[in-house]
Formats: C-alpha cells, structure tokens, sequence
C-alpha cells in the first residue's frame, strides 16, 4: 500500500508538471484551450494526491500530518483545493499560473525531505498528538495558509498590475493580468475565508494544550508567530471593512501576512524551544 | 479563363470618387446581371462598403479583363473613362486571391484588424450566389477566406488591442474594473470628445451617468442624452466619491481637479478604485493626481501612446497574418491544379475505352465463329490490358495533382493522350490553370523579357 501511495504521489506530480506547462503556455499564447487542459491535469494530479495521501494514511495506520514531509504535501493539497474553489468563484485560470507551481514545488520539496533523516518524537510527544483535536488543527491551519497563499498571490498580481497602469504602460503583460477589482476582490475573499479557519485552527490547539496541561504554550515560537499572522490578516479586514484603506496598503499587508505564514512554517519550527516539534 | 480584380478603395479615391462607383444591396442583382451578360464575364461578385468597390471576376481568358470591367464601371455609372481610370487599382491571377484573402482578413482596412470587413465580403458573396454569379471558382475561393478570415482573427490578436482614443479608455476601464456594468461615471465638461467616451462606456454597461459643466443647463442637455443626471459644478467633490470613472474636458485654463481635493473625496471610497480620463488641453485635472493611491490618471497623450502601442502590435499581428495568407494562397493554388485532374483521367479512360471497343469489334469480325466463352475472354483480356496500362499514369496523376506544378503534368497528360478536339491535340482549357493564377502571363512576360534582353544583347554586344 505504501508503494501505491508513493506512485500516486509521483502521478499527482507529473500531472502537476504538466499541467505548470499547460499554464504557463496560456498565459504566454493566450490560448483559453490550454488552460482547460492545465485545469483537467490539474484535477487529475488532484486525485492522485488525495489518494497518496489516504493511502499513506491507511499504510501506516496513522493520520498523516506530522514530518515534514507530510507538512508539505499537506500545504501542496491545500493549494490546489483552494485554487479549485478560486477558479469556482471568479472564473480566473491566472492563478493556476502561481499556485500549481507553488503546489508542485511543496510536493517536491516534500520527496527530497523524505531522504533527511526524521526526529524520533518521544512518548509525551506522541500522547499529545493522539487526539482528533490535533488532527483538525494541522488540517485547519493547512488549509488556511493556503487561503492566505492565494491573497497573497491576488494581492501581489493587483501591485503588479497598479504600477503597469500608473506607468501608463500598455503592455503584454497588462493585457494578460486580470483587472483590480478582481484581483481585490479574490484577495478579500480568500482571507476572508482562511481566517475564520485559522482561528478554528488556533483554538483547537491551545483547547489541547489545555488539555495537556503545557507550561507557558504562549511562549512557544509558533504560537506567537501564528499570533502575529492572525493579527496581519485581521488588521487587513479591518482596515478593509471599518476604515476603507486603500488597495494598495491592503494588498502590502497581504503580502507581509504571507511572509509571517513563510516564517512560522519554516524558521519558528527550527528554533530549539517550545513544544511544536513535530514537524521536523 | 482569368482572375480579375477591378477596385477602388480609400487609399486610391477619395470619397467623392468612392461614393460614385457604390453598389447598394438593393441594385446588386441588377449590376451582376448587367456584368455577367457580356460573354467575357463567367463569373463576378460586387464588394461595395464605403471604404471601398472592388470587382471580382472571372473573365474569359482571350479578352482584356480588367478592361471589360472597366467598360462596365464607366458604362453602368455613367463616369468619363480617363477620370476613372486613375483611381483604380487592377489585379489578375494570384494577385487577386492574395488581395481577396488581405480584404478579408482586415490588412487592407483603413483600420487594421477591424472586423467589419469580414461580414461585408460575406454579404458580397452571399448577392453574387444568390443571383448565380458566382460558379464553381468564386463559391470555392470566397468560402475559402471566410475561414482565412476566421483563422486570422482565431490565430492572431489582430483585432485585440483598441486603436482609438474612446475603445482605448474602455479598454483601460475593464483593466481597473473588469466589467463596466453598474459603474457610474462622471463627466465634467460638455465637450464633444467625453461625450464620445462616454457613449463608449455606456454601451458597455455603465449604469449611470453623471454631469457637470459650468452652465448647468448644458449639463442637463448632455446627461438626458445618457437618461443621466446633471450635478452642479460646486459639488463637483462630493459626487466624485460616488463616481468609478471621470471623464474631463472642460475649457478650464487651470486645473479642476487637484491633488489636495481629490486626496480628500478619496477618504470616503472605501479603497475602491477611480479611473480618470483627461482629454482636455489645456488639461483639467493636476498629473500629481496619479501619486495618490486607487487614482489611475490618463490624459490624452497617454491615451495616444497607448493607441500607437495598440497599433504597433497589430502591425506585428499582420505579419502574422500575412503567413497564414500565405498558406491559403498555397492550399487553393492546389485545388486549382487538381480541379482538372478528374474530367482529365476520365476522358482518358474514355478514350481508351473507345480505342479498345472499336479495335475488338474489328479483331472479332476477321476472327469470326468465335465461341461465347471466347468473346469473353479476349474482351476480358483487352480490358484488362487496358486498365493495367491507364492505371498506373492516372494514379500517378492524381497523386502529383495537389503538388506544385501539378497542373503541368494535366496539362501534359492531355496532350500526350490527344484528349482536346483540335488537330494539334492541344487543349482548349491548356492554359486554364497557368491563366486563372496569372501564369500564362508571367511566363509570357518572363519570354518577352528574357527576348528583349537578347535582342539588347545583339544590339549592345553584336
């Protein structure tokens, strides 16, 4: 079963592969014929990767959501499932251009950290994880991230695109991104999605660090940055919805939540300190 | 049998000229009826659109083409001749097919890639069919660049980019709002050239309209006009914070609009975007407008630079559309050619057949008393002889039919076989090919050049 999850996971990448190609060509030519059959390569790598997933899960009789490993494809499956839901509401194929790629480079990612040598997590460690509670937190806040990764990308595509029409610049480029208020709009949506999520995410890990009775859970460096991270993507529908700020301020904060997400789920899991060592 | 093209457009004529030699719809079947009844006519369609008159034909090959059509121009619209003949432009062979399919595909258009032309050749083609002007080449040749005419439009961006100034400020609307539908627009000054702007957005889904202007009834003219509202000049400020798209032109010697002003009507706009049009000069609105945030300024020379960068693009798109002409010149120069490859291997097996009936029926009669199973068999044996020895040429033909030059082995298939009724065995259609492209001509003209050369070299070097 292990090695039917391991080739499904290498379908779902070639499929991905091919489907960064097929994207990449509509992006560049124009050709709307092509971004159907990225979005087909797309769906089918989608499968695949949930069924490596299921069949990992079923291998080795354990949800899969601790390593590194498991972090990323989780993050890769997440990206593409938000895009699914992206390409639902606003019918724009753009963003499959950012986000397989991104998805495919986590799966990557993912492979060669298969061959680092993992941490032996100990007893305590383990009777921590052993609830439902922990499942749904690494999943909710998966998912989430994902949802800011797509802000994120929409905020940085409306930057892109204000200074081409500040600059007066009728360019190809110009041409090819989608206008600002939609751009806006899927930015505003897609945090306004992930951030209720994060917040389920949140709570139902300090509920089990509750429960577990952990010493100081708020000094650990994950905790806090998620702290910051909420308060970045919250501040950004604040300022949205109560003050009007404008789309470029708003689209700036996006992008530092995105780095805040980047710096919890990579640099604050390395530091030495604080309990959430199970994604290494 | 040639192609002829006889044609005026607005890069030859003026409109005075245009307008004398148009052919409206309702007098189409008249003048094709008047056209095709002169025996050098075979078939004819009349492309008339207000930028120009073009005469395709296909005229009998012994016969000046472009002549017999010009008689009928200056007869039909009753035009001196000479005063005519300067603004006509002719073309015969594969000259009018390339000029048909660049029609078509909008290169020969007063504005390249517009997509009018398209509709109107159909329509051309559409009068000639249904009055039996058109035959057998015209149906084939003009359903031919319809699809020329969709390829270019499918494979290239040559009607993409907007080349005016009121497409290009829809254009650059839809790039800040997507979709124009619902959004309100403010136009300040009751000029002509932000009417016009304002007409363009509104046809494209603008909601309501605003306007301001000094004199307020001027404003309440202009707005009807869009079923808008006028709005007085002083309150110009607050409704701003309403408006997704302003259009100024006023007579202003100063600016209207300034940075200070519009800085504080943005604070009531939740981050929404406004796109603003200067098209006034003396500009009414202060360029530092553009440094504050969700503003997006263009004024008519931004406006310009983004209509010849529009332009320029198409122009590269034309190129691309000129390859693709290319390629259909090829495909139905080879229809062309094998048009005559099936009445040509029929009549050699025709004639073949003939040769072998009547050489049996003499062979039987100095045989005589022949059994009935021996009638079949040497009737079974001469068949077959013959059908061995006309199979291979004929597949051969056929098969060099859709190559290059594949005419010549028709043409040579003919005479060698002595397919054509004259004693020489030449045939009468030798030539049709080599005539409808404009061959027979270039091969003539290349004869009488290359005989003028020698006779240039007998008098300079003998």
């Amino acid at each position: 079963m292990e090695q039917a999850a391991l080739v499904n996971y290498w379908f779902g990448m070639a499929l991905y592969m091919v489907a960064t190609v097929l994207y990449a060509y509509h992006f560049v030519a124009k050709r709307p014929l092509f971004s159907w059959y990225a979005s087909f390569a797309t769906g089918a790598g989608f499968i695949a990767h949930t069924a490596s997933i299921v069949l990992h899960g079923l291998a080795t009789s354990e949800i899969p959501i601790t390593g590194a490993f498991n972090s990323l494809s989780l993050t890769a499956w997440a990206l593409v499932l938000i895009y699914f839901v992206v390409e639902h509401l606003v019918k724009l194929k753009l963003y499959g251009v950012v986000l397989v790629p991104a998805a495919l480079i986590s799966m990557a990612a993912g492979q060669i950290s298969l061959r680092a040598t993992g941490v032996e997590l100990p007893a305590e460690a383990l009777a921590q994880l052993d609830s439902w509670r922990v499942t749904m937190h690494v999943v909710l806040i998966m998912v989430a991230n994902a949802g800011f990764a797509v802000g994120a990308a929409a905020s940085a595509v409306y930057l892109i695109q204000g200074v081409q029409l500040k600059r007066h610049k009728s360019s190809g480029l110009m041409k090819r991104l989608p206008s600002l208020t939609q751009t806006q709009v899927l930015a505003r949506r897609a945090i306004m999605l992930a951030l209720p999520v994060y917040t389920a995410g949140i709570l139902l890990g300090i509920i089990r660090a509750i429960e577990f009775r952990l010493d100081y859970w708020w000094l650990d460096p994950r905790v806090m940055m998620s702290g910051v991270v909420w308060a970045i993507f919250a501040s950004y529908l604040l300022l949205h919805y109560r003050r009007g700020a404008s789309g470029r301020l708003l689209a700036r904060l996006a992008l530092a939540g995105l780095v805040a997400v980047v710096i919890l789920a990579v640099f604050a899991r390395t530091l030495p300190t604080g309990f959430h060592i199970f994604g290494l | 049998m040639h192609l002829t093209l006889v044609g005026l457009s607005h890069k030859t004529a003026p409109v005075e000229i245009r307008e004398k030699l148009t052919f409206p719809a309702h007098r189409q079947e008249e003048a094709l009826s008047l056209l095709l009844a002169t025996p050098d006519v075979a078939e004819a369609v009349l492309l008339s659109t207000c930028n120009r008159t073009e005469i395709y034909a296909v005229t009998a090959a012994e016969v000046d083409g472009p002549g017999a059509i010009i008689d009928f121009l200056v007869d039909y619209h009753d035009l001196d001749r000479h005063e005519l003949v300067r603004y006509l432009y002719f073309s015969q062979g594969e000259a009018v097919i390339r000029r048909l399919f660049r029609v078509v595909s909008s290169l020969d258009s007063m504005v390249i890639g517009e997509a009018q032309i398209l509709g109107q050749v159909k329509e051309a083609y559409e009068h000639a069919f249904a009055n039996d002007a058109s035959g057998r080449i015209f149906n084939k040749l003009f359903r031919q660049s319809f699809e020329v005419g969709k390829r270019v439009r499918s494979e290239t961006d040559i009607g993409e980019n907007a080349v005016s100034i009121s497409y290009a400020a829809v254009e650059l609307a839809k790039k800040v709002f997507d979709t124009l539908e619902g959004r309100t627009i403010l136009i300040l000054g009751a000029g002509k050239m932000s009417e016009l702007t304002a007409k363009h957005l509104v046809g494209n889904g603008v909601r309501s309209v605003l306007v301001a202007n000094r004199t307020f009834e001027r404003a309440e003219e202009l707005a009807a006009r869009f079923c808008g509202s006028a709005i007085r000049y002083d309150e110009l400020f607050e409704w701003i914070r309403d408006a997704d798209i302003v259009i100024s032109s006023t007579a202003a010697t100063r600016y209207v609009v300034t940075k200070d002003k519009l800085a504080r009507a943005m604070r009531g706009r939740k981050g929404s975007p406004l796109f603003m049009i200067d098209i006034a000069v003396p500009r009414d609105i202060d360029p530092d407008v553009n440094e504050l945030d969700d503003v997006f300024l263009y004024d008519i020379d931004d406006l310009n630079g983004v209509v010849e960068t529009n332009l320029e693009e198409r122009m590269r798109e034309a190129r691309r559309a000129e390859e693709i002409i290319a390629e259909e010149i090829v495909a139905f120069e080879r229809w062309l050619e094998s048009m005559e490859v099936v009445p040509t291997v029929a009549a050699m097996r025709a004639k073949a057949e003939q040769i072998r009936s009547n050489e049996l029926e003499k062979a039987i009669k100095r045989l005589g008393g022949l059994s009935e199973k021996e009638l079949k068999t040497v009737d079974a044996l001469t068949a077959s002889i013959v059908n061995k020895m006309l199979h291979g040429p004929t597949a051969r033909l056929k098969q060099t039919a859709g190559e290059k030059e594949g005419y010549a082995y028709v043409e040579a298939a003919r005479f060698l076989y002595g397919l054509d009724a004259n004693p020489e065995g030449k045939s009468p259609h030798t030539g049709l090919i080599k005539s409808l492209l404009g061959k027979a001509e270039k091969a003539a003209e290349r004869a009488a050049e290359k005989a003028s050369k020698k006779e240039m070299g007998d008098t300079i070097g003998c």
